[in-house]
Parts: structure tokens; C-alpha cells; sequence
């Protein structure tokens, strides 16, 4: 929490009214000019406290990558052939959400609507949130909405990755495996 | 005969101008050597001297927006080392990818590095950005930030997904054939953005070099852009803080 004060501050602490200059905009004459942390917020310096944690945040995720990178690679098959369609044909996982949408609904609206209505509505969200509070309790409606969407944008992309075999139909066996069979094929 | 160290040794003496003409301070012992160190050094101006602790706690962050910025790094790092091997043509670009991962030395750790950078960077993007929303971090004076974000996490995908078609294997040239087919659907533009995309009707070599300009190019350039003004706007806007 910041406590908003006008006009500057002298190192003694006392607030100085500044003079009021003329501004233009109705922005401009709301800006606060001094922000005043309160004296129970706990500051610290940035550095090195804070470059430190991040350099511990890289060190660990290279390390990680790095580890990723010896043990898994990454994957390279045939040369690209325009007459051998593989089955099925996916796009990258992250974009198969949009497939699995354009297999339950009409192009025009899963190709077209419903991504660009996501991307305007994302735009959007801060203008479309009057909330001022950003405390959970205050926001029920828009966790609530938001969850909603992520869990949707997730399960789609669960599905078309983990359950759509061939020609893009609905397959248990791809995660299951085949009866019968004591590993998954 | 009183000499102090540095005019009895020139040698010491020469090593000292030189480190403090680089560092201006010495080790942050205390707070205001530590602030005046963060507010003299060009890299570590990217913060404010002071934040409150409870805005850079592990647990509150997640590291996640520092982590997709340290992921473009790396993923810029390692795809300049593939740039020395590979070459956008459909003749050689599946050869070239081939001896990355079997001849060049480190060719293989590298790349794979950059394939599974690639793939975290979408998911840590994409989780910072969760975690934005349900701390309501993109609340005034913050709107046009979560904006530019916006923006940065479809650069993202663009990036992965350009990408991905230039080992020109079966998966690069069927998963940008299924993509971009989605592009089709748009009324009246849809054909027209596929076939600027591609460079003709086909996934051949037009789409590849255009993907790997936009790859190596054109969205990186755009998305440090971004990525400066996001930072930026970070370091004037304060960080939100506990709840």
C-alpha cells in the first residue's frame, strides 16, 4: 500500500505544497507527484538482494534446461515430404487447442471468432474490470471467469495432444494403450 | 619513507584505476553502497535502488516474468550458434539440422536446449500471465502494460511457432501446414494472409524463408522492443506488492 501525498518532500519530512502549474489534461492534474511508501512496508535494496535471487532463478533453470538438454533430444524426423501425410497431422501443441476447437465447431467460428474474441477480450480485461480491489476476496467474479477460461484453453489442448489419434478422431489408447498390450504403443 | 602502496607499486596501482573505472563502487558491505551501486551500473538500473520485500518474495513473483526474460536470452544465445550452421534453403536446411544434432560439436545439446527453452518460454510466459491476472497486477496504472504483455505472449507463440518449420522435417512441414491452414477460415482475408505467409499456396521454400526472417529477425527485434517498454513501465509503475 502507498500512501499518496502531494507536492514534494524535504528531507526532513515535512510535505511542501507545490505550486500548481497549469496542466491540460484531467490525467495530468490527477497525477500524484510523490508516492510515500508507509513505514511499515518492509523495503529492502535490489542489489544485491534482489539480482541475486534472479541470478539463483537463472542459475537453476539453466541447470535444469541443461540437464533437459543431455538426457532428452529433440525431435527430428524424416525430411520434410509434401507426399506422405502423416496421420494424424497436428499443429504444435500450443496451437492444437485451436485444433481441437475447429474439429467441435465451424471454421468461421473456431478459426476466426473465438480466438480474435479471446485476444480483444484479453486487451480488454483491464478496462473491463472496474474493480479497483486487488484483493481475492473483493474479486470473486473475475478469478472465478478467468479460471473458467485457463482450465478450457488447457483441457482443449489436453485433449487434442494426449486424445486424437488417427485422422484427428477420439483415441483412448494413445495415453491407455491397447488392450491386451502391457505397454502403451 | 611514507610511500602509500599504490604510488610504491604501479602495477597494483594501474589494476585499481582500471576496476574503479569500470566499477564505481566497491562491494555493497552496506545499503548505500548497494543503492549507489544499482543506481551507477547500466544493467542493474533495469531495477529501483529500494523495493518493498513483499513484492519480490519468491512465493508472490514465482520468478516467472524474470524467467521468460532470461529463456529469450538463452533462446538467443544458442539459436545465434545453430545461425552458424544452418541455411534456409530446403535443400541443405534438413542436412544442416542433421549435422547439429550429430556431427557439430555440442550441436546437439545446443539445439535441444533451444527446442526445450522454446517450449518453457511459451509455458512460463503463459503462467505469468495467469499469475498477473489473479493478483490483479494489471489494475491502474497498469492497464496499458498488461496490454504490451498481451502483445509479448503472442510474440511468443509467433516465434515458436516460425520456428518450428525450419528443420524441415516431417513434423516442422505438417504442423505449419495444419497452422496455417487455420489461417484460411478468416472471411476474405484468411486465403490472402496464408498465401503472404507462406510465400505461395505450398509450404516450400518461400515459407521457409520467410519464416526463418521472421524467426531470426523481425519478431525477435519486435518483442525486445516490447520487452523494453514492458520493463520499463515496471520500473516508473512500482511493483504491486503483497495483497
Amino acid at each position: 500500500m502507498a500512501t499518496v501525498v502531494e507536492g514534494g518532500r524535504d528531507p526532513s519530512g515535512a510535505v511542501t505544497p507545490r505550486p500548481q502549474a497549469p496542466v491540460s489534461g484531467p490525467e495530468l492534474a490527477n497525477t500524484p507527484l510523490v508516492i510515500r511508501r508507509r513505514e511499515d512496508e518492509e523495503t529492502v535494496v535490489t542489489f544485491p538482494y534482489l539480482v541475486w535471487r534472479e541470478f539463483l532463478a537463472g542459475l537453476a533453470a539453466f541447470v535444469f534446461l541443461m540437464l533437459v538438454s543431455i538426457q532428452i533430444n529433440a525431435p527430428l524426423l524424416q525430411r520434410a515430404n509434401t507426399s506422405i501425410t502423416p496421420n494424424p497431422a497436428k499443429a504444435p501443441w500450443y496451437f492444437v487447442g485451436l485444433q481441437e476447437l475447429l474439429e467441435r465447431f465451424p471454421p468461421i467460428m473456431a478459426g476466426v471468432a473465438f480466438p480474435s474474441f479471446v485476444i480483444i477480450f484479453m486487451i480488454l480485461t483491464p478496462y473491463l474490470d472496474r474493480n479497483p480491489s486487488r484483493r481475492p476476496q473483493d474479486r470473486k467474479v473475475a478469478i472465478v471467469l478467468f479460471t473458467i477460461y485457463l482450465c478450457l484453453a488447457v483441457a482443449f489442448v489436453v485433449i487434442g495432444e494426449f486424445f486424437r489419434g488417427e485422422a484427428f478422431n477420439w483415441d483412448w489408447t494413445l495415453i491407455l494403450g491397447h488392450p491386451g498390450l502391457s505397454s502403451p504403443v | 619513507m611514507s610511500a602509500t602502496p599504490d604510488q610504491a607499486n604501479p602495477v597494483r596501482a594501474f589494476v585499481a584505476q582500471l576496476w574503479g573505472s569500470v566499477f564505481r563502487h566497491g562491494l555493497p558491505t552496506n545499503d548505500k553502497v548497494a543503492a549507489r551501486t544499482a543506481l551507477t551500473n547500466f544493467f542493474l538500473h533495469i531495477h529501483p535502488v529500494r523495493v518493498k520485500k513483499s513484492a519480490v518474495r519468491v512465493s508472490y513473483t514465482l520468478c516467472l516474468g524474470g524467467l521468460s526474460f532470461f529463456l529469450f536470452i538463452l533462446l538467443t544465445i544458442t539459436g545465434l550458434f545453430l545461425m552458424f550452421y544452418y541455411i534456409p534453403s530446403v535443400d541443405s536446411a534438413y542436412q544442416n539440422v542433421k549435422d547439429l544434432q550429430f556431427v557439430a560439436v555440442f550441436g546437439d545439446i545446443i539445439r535441444n536446449m533451444h527446442r526445450w527453452a522454446a517450449h518453457a518460454m511459451v509455458i512460463t510466459v503463459w503462467l505469468h500471465m495467469a499469475r498477473v491476472f489473479y493478483q490483479g497486477a494489471y489494475k491502474p496504472p497498469r492497464e496499458f502494460n498488461w496490454i504490451i504483455g498481451t502483445f509479448l505472449l503472442l510474440i511468443t507463440l509467433l516465434l515458436s511457432f516460425s520456428g518450428y518449420l525450419l528443420p524441415w522435417d516431417q513434423l516442422a512441414i505438417w504442423a505449419i501446414t495444419v497452422g496455417t491452414n487455420m489461417a484460411k477460415y478468416a472471411p476474405i482475408v484468411g486465403p490472402y494472409t496464408r498465401y503472404l505467409l507462406l510465400g505461395g499456396d505450398q509450404v516450400a521454400q518461400g515459407a521457409l524463408i520467410r519464416f526463418y526472417v521472421l524467426h531470426v529477425i523481425a519478431l525477435p527485434l519486435i518483442g525486445f522492443l516490447l520487452m523494453v517498454v514492458h520493463f520499463w513501465r515496471v520500473r516508473k509503475d512500482g511493483f504491486t506488492g503483497g495483497l
